[in-house]
C-alpha cells in the first residue's frame, strides 16, 4: 500500500522516487517497502560497499587466518579494528606476551596498490605479499584474500594466485571477491562471501577430505550457530544456552571461530540461523547441498530466546532436550526478571525508533515491546522483502518504516516522531544528539553483550542509561537566562 | 586463591551462566574471564630480512590512509559545502565513520553510489542526477567533487560532466544557481598518495578555483593541515594576541567540534567553517602560512605564483623553536610587533620546563605520525631533554627526513627515519630498542600495551580517549598542554609514587 499523504517526509519532496521506500507496518497485510534496489545517487545514503558487507561483516571476525586485502591502504585501514567482532584467538606480540586485540583485529594487511600495479597488473605483487605475510606472522590457519573496487577493476586474477600460494604454503587460501561497487549496500557482499566461501569449501573437502568430521567423530545433536559474529561477546551467551540443551557446538560462522572448524559447517546436524539477512545464503546452499536444514531464530530478548531454544529442542525431537529446554527458561527468567522488571518500569511508554542495518530492526521489535516500550519507527540499510516481511509480522501496526534512509530523513523522522531513545549506528550517533535525542550504539553496542537472556539486562540498561542521561533535561531546558 | 588471582575477580563464562541472579547493572564483556587461545604455540620472531617495508610487497599497519579522505576534511571544514564522492558508498561511509569516531560529531558527505553498471559505463549519469540530489534538498553553498580510485580508473571526465552538470542545472533552475552554489574538483585516487596529498591537492584546488586578487585585505592566510579544532582555534587565538586579521583555509574549529544548542537548522549544518567570500579574498592576502608543508603547500604556492602572496611553508608551530619560527615571521610579514602577551605564554612554557626536565631528560621516545606532525613531535621532545631514538611517518616525505636530520644535527643524535614505512616496521624497531615513551596516534595503543612503553596520544587518528579533538599542541599553549600530558605520563608509569611527593 502506497504511503498515506499525511506520512510523506517533507524532504523528500524533490526526490519523490523516495517515497516507495516508505511504509506503515500491518500485521494482517504486510506492507513492503520497496528494498534491496539502486540507491538514489546524492540522497547522503547511510549504505556501505560490498567490501564492507564481505570482510567487514563475515570474513573479519575469522578469528586465526592471515587476511589479506588487495587494495590500496586507504580500504583495510578503515576495517582495522572497528568492528567490535571479538575473538579468543590471539596471536604472539613477542616471547610469552600476547597481543593486545584478538588476532582478527589486530593488524591490517593491505598489498597496496600503487599506480604502477594499477596499470600493469597487482597479481604479482598479490602472490608476494601473500607468500611474504605467510612468514611474518606465523602461525594462521590460512589465508583470506579480499578484492575491493580498485582490484576488481583491474581485473586481477586472484583465484589463480591463491592456487598457487595454496601449493607453495599446504594450507587454505580462499579469495572473496566483492568490490566495492558491486550490488547495491553491503548486503551483496555477505552474499557473495556466503557463496564463494560455500563453493571453496565444498571444493577443498572434496580434494582434501582428512579436514572433514569423520563419521566416528559425529554427534547426534552436532549444531552450527550460523550468522553470529560474537559482538562484544554475545557468545558467552549465547553457546551456553545451546550447550546446556545437550548441543554440541561444532562451529560459529563466523565470530571468533577457528578456520579448521568453519570447513567443518557441513557435517553438522543443524544450523541455528541467527542473523537471516547475511547468512541465510549458506544454510540454503548447506539444506540442498548436504541436507543440513536449518532453523531460523532470534536471539535477542526473553520470549524470542524461549522459542529459539523450544525450535531446536523442538527439531531434535528428544523429549529430554524439550524438557531441558523448559527447565533452561525457567530458570534463565527467574534469573533476569528483577533486573529486567527495573527496567519495564523505568522505561515503560517511552518512545524508541530502530535503524540497524537490517535484521535487528525485526530482532528488536519484540525486544522492545518486551520492555514496555512503543516503536515509533524502523529504518533498514540493505534490508530486502524477506526482512520488511518479519517487520510486519512482529512490530505493531502503524510503525512507519523507511528502506535505506538518507540522513535527512533521519533528520525528519526524529523530528516528527520523537522517539525518547533511538537505537542506531556511530555515523548516526552524533547527528541524533545534535537534535537532542540518545542513541544506543546498536551495531558494537555500548556495554554488551546483548544477546539472549542475560545479554538482554546489558541492553536494557544502556537503554535506560540514554533515556535517562541528566544532560537531555539540560538540552531542552531553553530558559537557563 | 590461584584462581581468583588469575581471573582478577572476573566471571568465568561457566560461572557467569551459572549466577543465580543478574544484577540491574547488567555484566559486560570485561567483567568476564575470557581465557585467551594463542594462535601458535610460542612465539616465533618474524623473518628478520622482510621487516623492512622495502623488501615487502604488503603494508601491515598502514600508517596512512586514502587519499579522499584529506579531501573530505577540507571539505569538511568549509561553511555549508558538502563533499561529493564519485564513487562506490563504502568510499563515502568509512571516511565518515572515521570522522565520526575522530570528532564526535555528524559530518555530512554526499556519494554517487556507484554500482556494477556504473564500472561498466562510466559514473556520468550518477554524478549529473547525485548533484541535482544533493543541490535540491540541501542548497549547499559549495560542492567539493572528490574522486576515488574507482572513478580514475574508469576515467570518468569530471571536468566535462561538471559542464554537463552545470547546463542541465541551469535548464532546471536558471542562471542564478550559480550564485548559489560553486563547484571544486579534486582528483584523489588513493592509489598515488595518502590523505595527507589529498588535503594538499584540497588546498590547492580550491584556491584554483575561487581565490581572486582584487585591493589587498592586509589579512594572513592560514591553511593549518590536519590538525585539530583546538589546534586552529590556538591559531586563531596567537592572530588576535598580535592584532591580525586571519582567514583559515578548511576551518574545522566551526564545523568539527560544536555546541548543541536547539534548535538546530534543518537539514543539519554547523554554524562555522571557512566562508566562500573568505577563499576568494585569499588571493589578495599579504601572505600564506602553510603550517604542515606536506598538507597545504600546494595551496600556499600556487598562491604565491599566481596572486605573488609570499608562501610561508611550515614546520608546524608545535613547541618553543617552531612556535617562535612562526611567530616571528607573522611579526615580520604583518609588522605587527610580537606582543608582551605572547612573550608571556612563551615564559610560561619555558618555565613548565624548567620545572619538569629531571623527569624528561634522556627518555627515549618512539614516534609516529603524520610528516609535519611527526618531524615537530620530534623537535619538542629534543627541547624537553628527550630523545627521539625512532621517528616514522605514514607518508612519505622528503621535507620530514629533511626537518629531522636539521633537528637530529642541532641535538646530536642519529635517529631511526622510517619514511613512509608502515606502523608494523616502526613497531619492530620499538620492540628491539628501549623505548620508554610513545607519542603517536590510537593506532599505536597496541603497541605501547604489548611494548610496554606508555602512550601519549598525537596526531591522527585520536578516537579512543575523548578531547583530543577540542586541545591544542599548537602554539606555546598547546606545547605547555603536550608537555604536562608527557611529564604525567611518564610520573605515572614511571616513577614510584614517593617520588613525586615533593
Amino acid at each position: 500500500m502506497a504511503i498515506p499523504e499525511e506520512y510523506k517526509l517533507k524532504c523528500d519532496f524533490t526526490i519523490p522516487e523516495r517515497y516507495k521506500h516508505h511504509a506503515l507496518s500491518n500485521g494482517k497485510e504486510p506492507n513492503i517497502p520497496a528494498s534491496n534496489i539502486k540507491t538514489i545517487p546524492g540522497d547522503m545514503t547511510e549504505r556501505g560497499c560490498a567490501f564492507a558487507g564481505n570482510r567487514g561483516v563475515i570474513g573479519g571476525p575469522i578469528g586465526d587466518c592471515l587476511q589479506v586485502v588487495h587494495s590500496p591502504a586507504g580500504c583495510v585501514w578503515y576495517q582495522w579494528g572497528t568492528r567490535r567482532n571479538l575473538s579468543a584467538i590471539y596471536s604472539w606480540a613477542g616471547p610469552g606476551v600476547l597481543c593486545n586485540d584478538s588476532h582478527n583485529r589486530r593488524h591490517a594487511i593491505s598489498t597496496d596498490l600503487l599506480e604502477k600495479d594499477v596499470v600493469f597488473g597487482g597479481m604479482e605483487k598479490l602472490e608476494k605479499a601473500c607468500l611474504e605475510a605467510w612468514r611474518l606472522v606465523p602461525g594462521a590457519a590460512g589465508i583470506l584474500i579480499f578484492t575491493t573496487c580498485t582490484s576488481g577493476l583491474i581485473g586481477d586474477d586472484c583465484h589463480a594466485v591463491a592456487r598457487r600460494v595454496e601449493k607453495e604454503i599446504g594450507k587454505p587460501v580462499f579469495v572473496f571477491d566483492a568490490p566495492g561497487f558491486c550490488g547495491v549496500s553491503q548486503s551483496i557482499g555477505h552474499h557473495h562471501f556466503n557463496n564463494q566461501f560455500y563453493e571453496q569449501i565444498t571444493e577443498y573437502r572434496e580434494k582434501h577430505p582428512e579436514v572433514c568430521m569423520k563419521e566416528e567423530e559425529k554427534g547426534p545433536y552436532d549444531i552450527a550457530i550460523v550468522g553470529d559474529f560474537n559482538m562484544d561477546w554475545d557468545l558467552a551467551f549465547i553457546k551456553p544456552l545451546f550447550e546446556k540443551l545437550g548441543c554440541r557446538i561444532i562451529l560459529v560462522f563466523t565470530g571468533g571461530e577457528h578456520f579448521e572448524n568453519l570447513i567443518k559447517l557441513p557435517d553438522v546436524k543443524l544450523n541455528v540461523l541467527h542473523c537471516q539477512r547475511s547468512c541465510t545464503y549458506i544454510s540454503k546452499l548447506l539444506s540442498q547441498g548436504f541436507d543440513v536444514p536449518y532453523v531460523n531464530v532470534s536471539l535477542f530478548g526473553l520470549e524470542q530466546t524461549a522459542e529459539a531454544l523450544r525450535e531446536v529442542a523442538g527439531f531434535f525431537g528428544s523429549e529430554d532436550m524439550k524438557q531441558k529446554a523448559e527447565q533452561i527458561i525457567e530458570q534463565e527468567l527467574k534469573v533476569v526478571s528483577p533486573a529486567i522488571d527495573f527496567y519495564r518500569e523505568k522505561l515503560s511508554g517511552k518512545r524508541v525508533g530502530i535503524y540497524v542495518g537490517g535484521p535487528r530492526v525485526w530482532h528488536w521489535q519484540r525486544v522492545m515491546q518486551e520492555l514496555g516500550m512503543k516503536v515509533v519507527f524502523g529504518m533498514c540499510t540493505f534490508a530486502h522483502n524477506d526482512d520488511y516481511e518479519k517487520i510486519n509480522a512482529r512490530a505493531e501496526d502503524g510503525v512507519f518504516l523507511v528502506d535505506a534512509p538518507n540522513e535527512f530523513e533521519i533528520e525528519e523522522c526524529l523530528e516528527r516522531f520523537k522517539p525518547d531513545l533511538f537505537l542506531t549506528g556511530l555515523k548516526e550517533k552524533y547527528l541524533c544528539r545534535k537534535f537532542g535525542v540518545p542513541t544506543v550504539n546498536s551495531h558494537s553496542y555500548e556495554k554488551g553483550p546483548y544477546a539472549c537472556f542475560r545479554g538482554m539486562v546489558n541492553f536494557a540498561r544502556d537503554i535506560y542509561q540514554g533515556v535517562y542521561a541528566p544532560v537531555w533535561k539540560f538540552v531542552r531546558d531553553n530558559d537557563f537566562i | 586463591m590461584t584462581t581468583s588471582l588469575k581471573l582478577n575477580g572476573r566471571l568465568t563464562i561457566e560461572e557467569l551462566n551459572a549466577l543465580p541472579e543478574i544484577p540491574i547493572e547488567g555484566i559486560t564483556y570485561d567483567q568476564m574471564y575470557i581465557e585467551k587461545e594463542p594462535i601458535c604455540p610460542e612465539y616465533q620472531a618474524p623473518d628478520q630480512d622482510i621487516i623492512p617495508l622495502s623488501n615487502r610487497s604488503f603494508v601491515m599497519d598502514p600508517g596512512r590512509i586514502c587519499m579522499p579522505f584529506g579531501a573530505m576534511w577540507a571539505g569538511v571544514g568549509v561553511h555549508k559545502c558538502i563533499p561529493f564522492v564519485q564513487g562506490a558508498q563504502g568510499c563515502t561511509t568509512y571516511p565518515r565513520y572515521t570522522f565520526c569516531r575522530i570528532f564526535r560529531e555528524p559530518v555530512s558527505i554526499a556519494t554517487a553510489s556507484f554500482h556494477e553498471e556504473t564500472a561498466v559505463f562510466g559514473g556520468r549519469k550518477n554524478f549529473i542526477e547525485g548533484l541535482r540530489n544533493l543541490i535540491i534538498r540541501y542548497h549547499p553553498e559549495v560542492i567539493a567533487i572528490v574522486t576515488v580510485c574507482s572513478s580514475e580508473i574508469i576515467g570518468d571526465d569530471m571536468e566535462g560532466f561538471l559542464e554537463e552538470a552545470r547546463d542541465s542545472l541551469e535548464e532546471e533552475f536558471g542562471p542564478k544557481i550559480f550564485d548559489e552554489v560553486k563547484f571544486v574538483i579534486i582528483h584523489t585516487p588513493s592509489f598515488v598518495g595518502s590523505h595527507v596529498e589529498g588535503y594538499n591537492r584540497a588546498a590547492a584546488a580550491f584556491l584554483k578555483t575561487l581565490a581572486k586578487r582584487s585591493t589587498p585585505n592586509n589579512k594572513v592566510n592560514i591553511i593549518p593541515g590536519m590538525i585539530t579544532p583546538g589546534d586552529i582555534r590556538e591559531i586563531k587565538h596567537i592572530l588576535k594576541l598580535m592584532d591580525i586579521e586571519g582567514a583559515i583555509l578548511f576551518d574545522i574549529s566551526g564545523t568539527l567540534d560544536c555546541p548543541l544548542r536547539l534548535p538546530q537548522s534543518m537539514p543539519y549544518y554547523p554554524k562555522g567553517g571557512t566562508r566562500v567570500e573568505e577563499i576568494v579574498d585569499m588571493g589578495s592576502s599579504l601572505a600564506t602560512f602553510a603550517l604542515c608543508h606536506d598538507a597545504g603547500e600546494a595551496g600556499a604556492t600556487y598562491l604565491e605564483k599566481r596572486f605573488r602572496v609570499p608562501a610561508m611553508i611550515g614546520p608546524m608551530p608545535l613547541g618553543i623553536r617552531y612556535t617562535d619560527s612562526f611567530i616571528k615571521n607573522l611579526s615580520e610579514i604583518t609588522g605587527k610587533p610580537i606582543t608582551d602577551e605572547i612573550k608571556d605564554e612563551r615564559g610560561i612554557l619555558i618555565d613548565a620546563m624548567a620545572d619538569t626536565f629531571h623527569y624528561t631528560m634522556g627518555v627515549r621516545v618512539a614516534i609516529y605520525g603524520d610528516p609535519d606532525i611527526a618531524a615537530a613531535a620530534a623537535r619538542f621532545s629534543c627541547e624537553l631533554g628527550m630523545l627521539p631514538a625512532i621517528i616514522g611517518s605514514g607518508t612519505e616525505s622528503k621535507q620530514f627526513v629533511k626537518d629531522i636530520w636539521e633537528t637530529a644535527h642541532e641535538y646530536d643524535f642519529e635517529p631511526v627515519i622510517l619514511n613512509g614505512s608502515d606502523m608494523f616496521e616502526w613497531e619492530e624497531h620499538i620492540k628491539k630498542n628501549k623505548i620508554d615513551l610513545i607519542l603517536g596516534s590510537s593506532k599505536a595503543v597496541n603497541i605501547s600495551k604489548e611494548a610496554n612503553a606508555p602512550l601519549v596520544r598525537i596526531g591522527f587518528p585520536i578516537y579512543d580517549r575523548v578531547g583530543y579533538q577540542r586541545r591544542a599542541y599548537v602554539g606555546y599553549r598547546g606545547g605547555e598542554y603536550l608537555l604536562d600530558l608527557i611529564v604525567n605520563t611518564l610520573l605515572e608509569s614511571k616513577f614510584p609514587d614517593d617520588r613525586v611527593h615533593q
